[in-house]
């Protein structure tokens, strides 16, 4: 797929405005203007997979960068993490997934990895900030912190319930411990 | 902080700090006491001012972290959204319905 810069860890000019133009439509169609579901249809068929597979792309290298990021320079623990995000991408996402639960499987764990990392961090600085001396840090610094790691914590959540939501409408047996056997 | 000229000569160490919405000058002394006392503030300062800096350069790197993930997030729900809409769903009260028609 012709992702425009390699290794960029941001949406292209492009993909913003297909999405854009995606978001537009929907809104539209909510509306009742049965011209625009029909637009939006045709371009979900027509361009939907090729926009959902530059934003996994995007996705997994973001959540690669986290990992090399949180193994602290570890070549064994930025492995370890790196099989761990695998592992979770195979068992969140099952066999044979749609293109829509890749991506949504990869915004899963992306913000998986995500508040992991901020959860430790936090804890290691609040450990530092509770002592006295040099060390210490300001409160204002622990508050903004704490906000990016609930806003995290929250998206996360939101993953969670938005895959299940997609899976259940789209009528894609459940993945996990609480599949049905059989 | 600040060192103050006097009338006769000399000059004097002062601190001011906040109480409430009032702003409290301390006297410190002069002379080589007052030279510690100032140099002392003046390594306090610094340090803090490097402690903000250090605090705001781990923030922007966190924020920095978390920029494509949240981009990605957001990509995701609209494409979620829009296949679900075009797939014949209405969204009401955060649930989608199959949409009549």
């Amino acid at each position: 797929m012709p992702e425009d810069r390699s290794g960029a860890l941001e949406l292209s000019e492009e993909t913003k405005d297909r999405l854009a133009e995606l978001r537009s439509l929907s809104k539209r169609a909510e509306a009742g203007e049965k011209e625009a579901r029909k637009e939006l249809r045709r371009m979900v068929r027509s361009s939907s997979e090729e926009v959902i597979g530059r934003a996994s792309d995007v996705g997994r290298r973001a959540g690669q960068t986290l990992a090399r990021s949180a193994s602290g320079g570890d070549p064994l623990v930025e492995e370890a993490l790196f099989a761990k995000l695998d592992y979770m991408r195979a068992q969140i996402a099952g066999d044979d997934p749609t293109p829509l639960e890749v991506l949504l499987t990869e915004r899963v764990v992306s913000l998986w990895m995500l508040t992991t990392v901020l959860e430790v961090l936090l804890a290691s600085q609040y450990r530092r900030s509770v002592g006295e001396g040099p060390e210490r840090l300001s409160q204002s610094y622990i508050m903004q912190q704490s906000r990016i790691l609930e806003s995290a914590t929250r998206r996360y959540l939101a993953a969670i319930r938005e895959l299940a939501r997609v899976r259940k409408l789209q009528g894609t047996p459940p993945v996990g411990a609480n599949a049905p056997r059989g | 902080m600040a060192w103050e000229k006097r009338e006769r000569g000399g000059r004097y160490y002062t601190r001011s700090r906040r109480e409430g919405d009032r702003v409290v000058r301390e006297y410190v002394g002069s002379g080589p006491l007052a030279e510690l006392a100032a140099e002392d503030d003046r390594t306090k300062r610094e340090l803090e001012e490097a402690q903000r800096e250090r605090e705001k350069e781990e923030l922007e790197r966190m924020e920095a972290l978390a920029a494509p993930i949240f981009e990605l997030s957001e990509a995701a729900e609209i494409l979620a959204h829009a296949h679900l809409i075009a797939a014949g769903y209405r969204r009401h009260k955060g649930e989608y319905r199959r949409a009549r028609g």
